[in-house]
């Protein structure tokens, strides 16, 4: 990999990421985010004292979660399968880019879009617990009952922690598009491949629960071998809410499984899409 | 990139035998695409690939540049195998019907590509404001891809094709959707590259402009290849030779059949020669527009005035048709084959 190389990807990272941002869909997502996560503070009439702090931060964290993997998604195969439609993939990699440099380019400027979508939803989160946090605050020491509290650092490692996810949410959305031959498919496959990475976590406690030696379990198990399990990253609560915290090394261990596999999918996709006809 | 001296004898493009076929379903039922293909084009050539539609040639262009791989066969550019990184730095190239990043400016479309193309930053801005400035679209580069009328998305085409120098451009349908004026102006781009040493590859359907432009042509049916050769001898009827004469009379006429007739040819046909109907129309809205029209410098509505390029082609404002008063007489030698014409 020389300088060049890494120009070029570069170059397509900013491009994929400018075009992304003028989307009205992504508009449309980030509004709705900031919507859910505004309206927990709409119930705060009723005073839930210190939970009040966890059903505001659940929100923000559904947020993130529900609007988040759908962008990953959908952003992800639409501006793979715009370059294709509108043959600006010919343009470019008839000239000297290589197929995994568009591939890793994508890849990048959708992740800067994903990053400013966290950022975005995490900072109205953040803005909304210490509002409320500061009100609650004064209204428990008049009536001297213990302070509410949330940690703005475990906040920033769950945002790194959903940056992460979501990397990977659009890791197997790339890889599926490598090989979709239309929007829709690819759409309709990452979508229920996400799906199954997040339920897998309970497919696995359903198995643990009865264990039985029948096809459907050896299935599954075998599935949780491979796939990601993407309820490993939701974290949010203990981060953010208990005072104390996560051990670093729980934090750690979940960083390097997000590590583990975003380069695998990549390389799958780029070995998928080296070969495939334009 | 400069090709070094050492490949000049090589042809700009190698196509031996090939063959590609598509999977058209699951239960692999095949479409043959190009069927047993072989093509030389000549370097600092313009070449026309022809062909009815789904003929073949935007696949044989697609393999040339690595896109699909061929079914059998070798492709070769400047003597690098096709689709590797060497023989696409030496490639420009325009797919057909493109529609291009509609959120950029026409400017930073083309810087996007440059950068592509490893055009080095410090020639960047430079090169890229030569290039727009070659295709006519300096005054439109500001405004947004995607406001941009089909003309234009050709012209910036054109212009990402050929912002990193290539050698070699391969244009798929340059001129579909674009107005004869527009197309005029494209085919000045092409010759002018022609003139500096490239070599142009086109797949077109206006047979007219073609002709005018292309050295070589090759057309294709059903992937195969029907008929190759220099445009000049393809087209010509070698047994028959044009004059053209001016201040013709019929004094004129009877001395010259006489003078045939000593030298046992005969004379078949007097008639004024024609200009072409794309030719006329040039040149009619080219004088319109005032005397200092560019290449591409015709007014769309007002607010569309491009560049100043001046189009070497196109003579000068107020001048009647340069051949209008000709006389136009064909001749049939009935010995053996006559002396070559002059030009
Ligand atoms: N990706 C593909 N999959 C299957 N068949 C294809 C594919 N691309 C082209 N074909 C088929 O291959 C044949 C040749 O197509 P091609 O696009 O090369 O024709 P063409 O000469 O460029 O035609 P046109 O003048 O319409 O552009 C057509 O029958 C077409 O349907
Ligand atoms: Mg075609």
């Amino acid at each position: 990999m020389n300088r060049e190389a890494l120009q070029r990807v570069a170059s397509l990272a900013t491009n994929t990421f400018t075009e992304a941002l003028r989307q009205r869909f992504f508009a449309f997502l980030m509004l709705l985010g900031v919507m859910l996560a505004l309206s927990g503070i709409l119930l705060r009439t009723f005073n839930f004292g210190t939970s009040e702090l966890k059903f505001l931060a659940d929100f923000g964290f559904g947020g993130v979660f529900l609007f988040g993997s759908i962008l990953a998604v959908v952003m992800t195969v639409q501006l793979f399968f715009s370059e294709l439609e509108s043959r600006t993939a010919l343009t470019l990699l008839a000239r000297p880019v290589r197929r995994w440099e568009f591939f890793i380019g994508k890849f990048f400027g959708i992740q800067i879009l994903l990053a400013v979508f966290i950022a975005v939803l995490i900072g109205v989160l953040g803005a909304l617990l210490a509002m409320r946090s500061w009100e609650l605050g004064r209204e428990a020491l008049r009536l001297g009952m213990p302070e509410p509290w949330f940690s703005t650092h475990g906040l920033l490692v769950f945002a790194f922690l959903q940056c992460l996810r979501l990397a990977i949410v659009s890791a197997l959305t790339l890889f599926v598009c490598s090989f979709a031959r239309t929007f829709l498919y690819a759409v309709v496959v990452s979508a229920m491949a996400t799906l199954a990475c997040q339920l897998q976590g309970i497919g696995d406690a359903a198995l643990a629960q009865n264990k039985q030696e029948t096809l459907l379990h050896l299935f599954v198990e075998n599935c949780g071998r491979v796939i990601p399990d993407l309820q490993v990253f939701d974290l949010g609560a203990p981060l953010v809410l208990q005072r104390e915290g996560l051990p670093a090394t729980v934090v750690l261990g979940v960083i390097g499984y997000g590590l583990l596999y975003i380069p695998v999918l990549l390389l799958l996709g780029i070995w998928l899409f080296r070969d495939r006809e334009i | 990139m400069p090709v070094s001296s050492a490949m000049s004898f090589l042809p700009a493009i190698e196509i031996k035998n090939l063959l590609k076929d598509y999977r058209t379903s699951l239960r692999g039922v095949k479409l043959r695409a190009v069927d047993g293909l072989s093509l030389r084009v000549p370097e600092n050539s313009i070449f026309g690939l022809l062909g009815p539609n789904g003929s073949g040639k935007s696949t044989t262009l697609k393999i040339l540049l690595g896109l699909v791989k061929p079914t059998v066969g070798e492709c070769s550019v400047f003597g690098h195998p096709a689709g590797s990184i060497e023989a696409r730095e030496l490639v420009g190239f325009l797919p057909e019907a493109p529609y291009f990043y509609k959120h950029l400016s026409g400017y930073e479309l083309v810087r996007f590509y440059a950068r592509m193309s490893a055009v080095p930053t410090g020639v960047l801005e430079a090169r890229v404001a030569e290039t727009l400035d070659l295709v006519g679209m300096t005054t439109a580069a500001d405004r947004r891809v995607g406001t941009y009328s089909k003309g234009m998305l050709q012209r910036i085409g054109l212009a990402q094709a050929i912002v990193h120098d290539p050698q070699l451009v391969i244009l798929d349908e340059p001129t579909a959707g674009v107005d004869p004026l527009g197309s005029a102006a494209i085919g000045a781009v092409l010759l002018a590259m022609k003139r500096r040493g490239k070599t142009v590859v086109l797949c077109s359907h206006r047979l007219g402009q073609v002709e005018e432009l292309c050295d070589h042509v090759a057309i294709l049916d059903k992937g195969r290849l029907v008929l190759e050769g220099a445009i000049a001898s393809v087209l010509a009827r070698q047994e028959q030779h044009v004059l053209t004469v001016e201040g013709w009379s019929a004094a004129a006429y009877e001395a010259v059949k006489s003078a045939l007739e000593a030298h046992n040819a005969s004379l078949l046909n007097v008639e004024h020669p024609r200009i072409s109907l794309e030719k006329l129309f040039v040149e009619k809205l080219s004088r319109n527009t005032g005397e200092k029209t560019s290449s591409f410098g015709y007014a769309h509505g007002r607010e569309e005035q491009y560049g100043p390029l001046g189009r070497p082609e196109t003579p000068p404002a107020a001048q009647p048709l340069p051949h209008a008063p000709a006389v136009e007489v064909s001749l049939w030698h009935k010995g053996k084959k006559p002396p070559t014409l002059p030009q």
